[in-house]
């Protein structure tokens, strides 16, 4: 009796995940056949493929990289202003120092870290709100953009092997890809198959129980926030590489791309879960969109349009579903 | 000023007319018989207190008249008019206001703030709110009852009296009607001692008014003091209508506790009695919010429980044991320091906790079940730095079947389970790992008859197993069941102990009482 309700439950809820789970890599199927008929001769070529491997990079790795502290229950606003300040330092190291951009690259990953912890300082053992700590750590880091920068595109010639960090072509595909790889393949590991990820999730889902369940629930919050902004320092070293100059207004933008995807992300492969692929597929199924309707000829703002409209209705229609149904909880 | 006139009025025109006339009123949940054919009456200007034991059915009387439960039968009238609680707005509009347990006041928001979430505000052409008439208003109405305070301080700066004070005039106060009749549900649960006094004179005041008051608490010595009569409910059934002052601390607790007149037993406090139970668990001079100065032991095998009142401290006893609330004293498990506020440490010298409120302190609900049970430890799925998946599943799937957990779907998020089920998970993620005490608060509240009794099954199985096991229990029925001593705690200190054959409901529930 007991397993023959088992069995049902099962079968149907292996029906739910072909459709659920996947349902964004239909749509990106879908996305791609549209452009594939409407502008075949610029849609479907290797350069389009390239350039969004390519320009998705650098977003890919903030919007992962902020996949650990939202499932840990925390905001991370300033990630976008993190990579906006290395992107600027990076430029600035080459043009005004010497110094090996191997140890720059480590220089800016440190920066990173003392960003995360300068925001968990304030999240966890002063209690601030992490949405109004990150903000705050935004404004920070924007007034340092500036200092370093003069309020000036910073523009100097980087090494030849600096460049190829950058845009490097391996197996057809730009390196920095292989980077965002990297990173959701670690990502992804670490939060499905080991106890820091599970514990992770716990703390993000309900901190009180996860604490009664001896978890640490404020190192968890803390390291979180160390991961976020060391992946966006890291994807600024990336950018300047890509770029060669330094952008002033670069960085910020890829704030609300990253959030999008995360939570676009957390209805694919895992349901209702924050997760690495899922974001991964989030960004590429919306960088796919836009390009196509870039190369369609569309308006420019469009794009926007697209992008919103599509988180929107992706964890609209997942919530609706899903009502009463838990696991559950999008944000954080 | 012109409130007292109109009190005086009221008491002129309806001096001990009757107010809200129950008759009859019946109400079941499934097969459980919570009220059974309860007459009750209030009349204006008296002080009815309503007392009982834990499911005697005092709080499915209140919540009839709130409208929360629809009840199987019987009729409801106030003033002489048929009233139906069910209907929205009905029980404002007819002057029953109610200030229930949590009060209900937003803490972020000024005392006028508060006031104004009852009834709204006086707005002023262009719909502009005018704060100094609002001000003027939210003094005047708490300085009616007693309270002179700043109106634009937070309500979460104040005192336990104030902020019960501001509950109350928030009650009273209302553009539909004038209050007739006031349900205080233990208004003095969340209070120091100090401040009773204070809220009785508002009581009284209100009394004065002509307003009926229904007066809902545990405590004999403030229903004696304040009432003027008394309503006594056994079983789900009226044991009778009394004048306070036909009523002594003892007869009531004769009439409360029923089944005839034993001898209280443990009269005193008794000494933590030497056992033959090796100690597992030793906690010296626990203080907190209401503790003071508790020590226990509990023993290897040894099942304790821990009785008492809301407000008694009985409630507070898990959580500072387990460190989840802050807590001065020291506790010791098989010799080992388990440090305030570090869950974790306690976890590591052994102890396992099972919290009163599964729902927010328990079970995290963005998880499946089987991560809920394995949670509280996972050192057994670790190989290389990797959870073994496989393994945790069928370790899952067995205690699952063990516990007899409905549905046997370990893939289902933890809230789609009913309480008894839920329960049974929490029980599941501490037993798995264990632990060498393992402290209970609650275990079987909102949980299902058959439910219950697996879980008292396991609780005993446990210390035969050689844990120690405290079970905190509001209900008498099941500490007489599985427990080995049963400490009762009296105003945050152990007031009495019973020990083996001296355990029963009974002499549980009148020391809880005394």
């Amino acid at each position: 009796m007991a397993e023959s309700a088992e069995q049902t439950t099962r079968a149907r809820r292996r029906f739910h995940f072909g459709v659920d789970r996947f349902s964004g890599i239909y749509i990106w199927g879908l996305i791609i056949l549209i452009f594939a008929l409407w502008v075949p001769e610029t849609f479907l070529t290797t350069t389009t493929l390239r350039v969004l491997a390519s320009d998705q990079a650098v977003t890919g790795m903030v919007a992962v990289g902020l996949v650990v502290p939202l499932a840990c229950g925390v905001f991370d606003l300033s990630i976008g202003h993190v990579l906006g300040f290395t992107l600027v330092a990076t430029t600035w190291m080459n043009v005004h120092t010497d110094i090996n951009m191997a140890v720059v690259t480590l220089m800016m990953v440190a920066i990173g870290v003392a960003v995360g912890l300068a925001n968990a300082l304030m999240v966890v053992k002063i209690g601030v709100n992490s949405f109004i700590a990150t903000l705050a750590m935004s404004s920070i880091l924007q007034a340092f953009i500036l200092f370093v920068s003069n309020n000036r595109q910073i523009a100097g010639e980087f090494s030849d092997e600096f460049k190829r960090f950058g845009r490097n072509v391996v197996l057809g595909l730009p390196q920095p890809f292989f980077y965002l790889l990297a990173l959701t393949l670690i990502i992804w590991f670490v939060l499905e198959y080991t106890r820091s990820g599970r514990y992770a999730y716990a703390t993000g889902g309900n901190p009180a129980a996860a604490r009664l369940a001896g978890v640490r629930t404020d190192r968890f919050v803390t390291v979180s926030l160390v991961v976020s902004a060391a992946v966006a320092a890291f994807a600024g070293v990336v950018l300047a590489a890509k770029l060669g100059s330094a952008s002033l207004t670069a960085g910020p933008p890829k704030l609300i791309p990253a959030y999008t995807a995360v939570f676009l992300g957390s209805t694919q492969i895992k349901r209702g879960r924050i997760n690495a692929w899922g974001t991964l597929v989030a960004v590429y199924l919306l960088a796919t969109g836009v390009k196509g309707l870039q190369l369609s000829g569309t308006e420019v703002w469009v794009d926007d349009l697209f992008n919103g409209v599509t988180l929107a209705l992706a964890v609209g229609i997942a919530v609706y579903r899903r009502r009463g149904d838990s696991p559950g909880g999008l944000a954080p | 000023m012109t409130d007292l006139v109109r009190a005086g009025a009221a008491v002129a025109v309806s001096g001990g007319e009757s107010l809200l006339e129950v008759r009859g009123v019946s109400k079941a949940f499934g097969p459980t018989e919570a009220l059974v054919e309860v007459d009750f009456d209030v009349r204006a200007g008296e002080i009815h207190a309503l007392v009982g034991q834990n499911g005697s059915g005092k709080s499915t009387l209140v919540k009839i008249l709130a409208g929360v439960h629809d009840p199987d039968g019987g009729s409801i009238a106030l003033e002489g008019e048929e009233f139906d609680p069910r209907r929205p707005g009905e029980a404002r509009l007819r002057g029953l206001r109610f200030v229930h347990q949590d009060l209900g006041l937003v803490d972020s928001l000024d005392v006028v703030e508060n006031l104004a979430l009852g009834r709204g505000y006086d707005v002023r052409f262009p719909r502009r709110i005018s704060w100094r008439h609002e001000r003027s208003q939210a003094h005047a109405a708490l300085a009616d009852l007693g309270y002179e305070l700043d109106v634009r301080s937070l309500v979460g700066s104040l005192r336990a009296s104030e902020r019960t004070g501001i509950a109350i005039a928030r009650a009273l106060d209302g553009w539909e009607s004038a209050a007739r009749l006031l349900v205080l549900d233990e208004p003095t649960a969340s209070l120091p001692e100090a401040e009773t006094a204070r809220l009785f004179d508002v009581v009284r005041t209100i009394r004065a008014r002509g307003v009926g008051v229904i007066y809902v608490s545990h405590h004999l010595d403030e229903v004696l003091a304040l009432a003027d009569r008394v309503t006594i409910l056994r079983d789900g059934a009226r044991v009778g209508t009394f004048d306070a002052e036909d009523l002594d601390h003892d007869r009531m607790v004769e009439l409360i506790v029923g089944r005839g007149s034993v001898t209280a037993g443990g009269d005193g406090a008794l000494p933590p009695g030497p056992t033959e139970h090796e100690p597992s668990l030793v906690a010296q001079n626990l203080s907190g919010a209401v503790l003071r100065g508790v020590s226990l032991r509990v023993g290897a095998g040894e099942v304790v429980g821990v009785a008492g009142l809301t407000g008694s401290g009985r409630e507070e006893i898990g959580p500072a044991l387990f460190g989840a609330a802050g807590r001065s004293g020291s506790v010791a498990v098989a010799g080992r320091v388990v440090p305030a506020e570090r869950p974790d440490l306690a976890i590591a010298a052994g102890l396992g906790f099972v919290p009163a409120d599964r729902k927010s302190l328990g079970l995290v609900a963005s998880m499946v079940v089987r991560e809920n049970v394995t949670l509280a430890d996972l050192r057994p799925y670790r190989r290389g730095g990797m959870l073994r998946h496989r393994k945790e599943r069928s370790d899952v799937d067995a205690w699952l079947a063990m516990l007899d957990v409905r549905p046997r779907d370990q893939t289902l998020g933890a809230m789609r389970l009913s309480g008894g089920n839920q329960q049974k998970v929490l029980l599941a993620r501490w037993l798995r790992i264990q632990p060498r005490v393992l402290v209970l608060d609650e275990p079987t509240q909102g949980v299902d008859v058959g439910a219950k009794a697996e879980i008292h099954r396991r609780i005993v199985a446990a210390a035969r197993d050689g844990a120690g096991v405290l079970v905190c229990s509001t209900d008498s029925a099941e500490l007489v069941r599985v427990c080995d001593r049963v400490l009762i705690m009296q105003r945050g200190e152990i007031g009495a102990e019973l020990l083996g054959r001296d355990i029963s409901e009974e002499r549980i529930d009148r020391l809880c009482l005394s």
